[in-house]
């Protein structure tokens, strides 16, 4: 199907130095309308919703940023750690503001594995249920973060 | 079989066609359109520019030395270059409406990298940006202040020396590099004090996968030229003489260590305790240093805190939250002026530990974007 021209602009910014160093989809081949569909069926076929992951790692992330760069347990086997930074990114969707840089690390004891999550990652959850492209360092796998989350 | 090549040949015809088409329109536009000469008005009169249209307005500013704020690098995504146009700037086009809000376009506020120069043009602009400069230097030194931290201490070549308000910032331009295709601007405090008017410091904290710090910890090097432009922002001391309070965590140290050093030479002795907040001992800085201003100088308290100290690191002297230190050791802050820089976190924070020691809002300063 034919991609719009406000999603073409879109994609376009997502790429390297278009918002961000490495931009939103890594080395993903897929084109943006099928990362979102792959990612909007496993979480559907969860039941759950973006809107209810989004929620609960902003309640988390709120808790790292409170703790200003000291270490954070954020719920059983949930380690946060927030790396600060100053100035804001904007989202590559047009209209939707600017959010702050830096980082929250969010380790799962049980399994070591640790993700790493931004407020504007947090925004394209919430307002897209987009995780971003395989191979983008924010790239999230929506089943392994829910299981992390405890959803 | 025929007809399906036939069909795909002419489809490809047609794509090619359109394609070629559109990049002759894009070629037309940036090399053949003539807008002839405009004149841009600033500020109602104040300076009269006879500019060649074409360009576009943050552009064509630039390029008459008037430099507005853009951390883009004019590709329309931060938002930084509003300029209220009064005359001639056409209607929003839609690379500009979602960075504006409805009352940027009631006020005819415009995103200056988005509006092209075709015409005589009427703009205002805040004052003090007809103060800015483009800047070239040489780093001639860069050191690691911590793990994450370094400073760079940059000799200015052209023009030689700076004026600035301190608490002011410049905005670096981190240049094309591999893994990063074009070049951007990016917002750091002049760390220095203004009487050291050859030379710019910065406090630049590294920000994992960030362009700009990318380009400062992996790929700058003693003796390279760096250019920058500035000074921007309000962020200064008030002209009160109320006492003080400072918080600071990481390269927010950047103003404070403008602002104290010059205080000192200025002889303004406004009483003033600086919090500084960091993790661990390593993540400290400047400590030896600003003890030793604390011990010279009877108007400055300097209280450095570690939120969660390690044994190895025989910390003895605050520990907490710095919010939380600042909550202990501030008490009726009423009459007093307070002054932030660092994360939007960390900000937010004190705000509120300020407010409820009873600080107006309107007496908390800090750098809006940070
Ligand atoms: C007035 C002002 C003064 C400042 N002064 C200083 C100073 O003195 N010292 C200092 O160190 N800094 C300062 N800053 C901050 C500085 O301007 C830069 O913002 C900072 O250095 C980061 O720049 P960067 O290009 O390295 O990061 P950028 O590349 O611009 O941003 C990186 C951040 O963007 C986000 N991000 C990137 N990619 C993605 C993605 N795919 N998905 C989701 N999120 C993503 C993450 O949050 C990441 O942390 C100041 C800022 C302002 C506005």
């Amino acid at each position: 199907m034919k991609r719009s021209p406000q999603l073409q602009f879109v994609v376009d910014r997502m790429g390297p130095g278009g918002v961000c160093r490495e931009g939103f989809l890594g080395s993903d081949p897929r084109p943006l309308e099928e990362i979102l569909d792959a990612d909007n069926s496993t979480v559907a076929g969860m039941n759950r919703t973006h809107a209810q992951i989004a929620e609960r790692l902003q309640t988390v992330m709120d808790v790292a940023i409170a703790a200003q760069g000291r270490g954070v347990s954020v719920g059983p086997h949930l380690e946060a750690g927030w790396h600060e930074a100053m100035g804001r990114i904007p989202s590559p969707w047009p209209g939707e503001g600017t959010f702050s840089k830096g980082e929250m690390e969010l380790t799962d004891a049980r399994t070591g594995r640790t993700v790493r999550v931004t407020p504007l990652a947090v925004h394209l959850i919430a307002a897209h249920g987009f995780y971003q492209g395989r191979g983008s360092r924010y790239r999230l796998e929506p089943d392994e973060l829910a299981a992390m989350l405890g959803l | 079989m025929t007809e399906l090549w036939v069909i795909l040949i002419s489809a490809g015809l047609v794509l090619g066609i359109s394609a070629a088409f559109a990049a002759l329109l894009l070629v037309a536009e940036r090399y053949l359109a003539n807008y002839g000469q405009c004149v841009i008005d600033v500020n109602r009169g104040s300076r009269r520019l006879e500019v060649r249209g074409g360009e576009t307005l943050l552009s064509t500013l630039m390029g008459r030395q008037i430099f507005i704020p853009s951390a883009c690098g004019g590709k329309g995504t931060c938002a930084y270059c509003k300029v209220k146009v009064l005359e001639g700037a056409g209607t929003v086009a839609p690379t500009e409406q979602p960075l504006l809000t409805a009352e940027d376009v009631a006020n005819n506020v415009r995103i200056s990298c988005q509006v092209k120069v075709r015409n005589d043009m009427a703009i205002e602009i805040p004052g003090n940006l007809l103060n800015v400069k483009q800047y070239t230097g040489a780093v001639e030194r860069i050191r690691d202040l911590t793990h994450d931290i370094k400073e760079l201490r940059i000799k200015l070549t052209d023009p030689p020396t700076i004026e600035f308000v301190p608490g002011q910032y410049v905005q670096l331009m981190a240049p094309a590099y591999k893994g990063s295709p074009e070049a951007v601007y990016r917002a750091y405090s002049i760390a220095s004090p203004p009487h050291d008017a050859g030379y710019v410091e910065l406090i630049i904290r590294r920000v994992p996968g960030g362009t700009c710090t990318t380009w400062v910890f992996e790929h700058l090097a003693e003796g390279d030229e760096v250019s920058f432009n500035g000074p921007y922002g309000e962020f200064r001391l008030s002209g009160t003489d109320a006492e003080m309070v400072w918080i600071a965590g990481g390269s927010g140290m950047a103003p404070f260590w403008s602002i104290v050093r010059h205080m000192k030479q200025a002889q303004i002795a406004r009483k003033c305790t600086y919090f500084f907040g960091a993790v661990r001992k390593g993540d400290l800085f400047f400590t030896d240093e600003l003890r030793q201003l604390d011990r010279e100088l009877d108007w400055f308290t300097f209280v450095p805190a570690l939120s969660a100290p390690a044994e190895s690191d025989q910390w003895d002297g605050a520990t907490g939250l710095i919010t939380e230190v600042v909550g202990k050791g501030v008490s009726d802050a009423a009459a007093k002026e307070g002054y932030l820089c660092g994360s939007g976190g960390m900000i937010d924070a004190a705000v509120k530990t300020l407010k409820g020691k009873g600080m107006p809002e309107e007496k908390i300063y800090y750098d809006k974007f940070t």
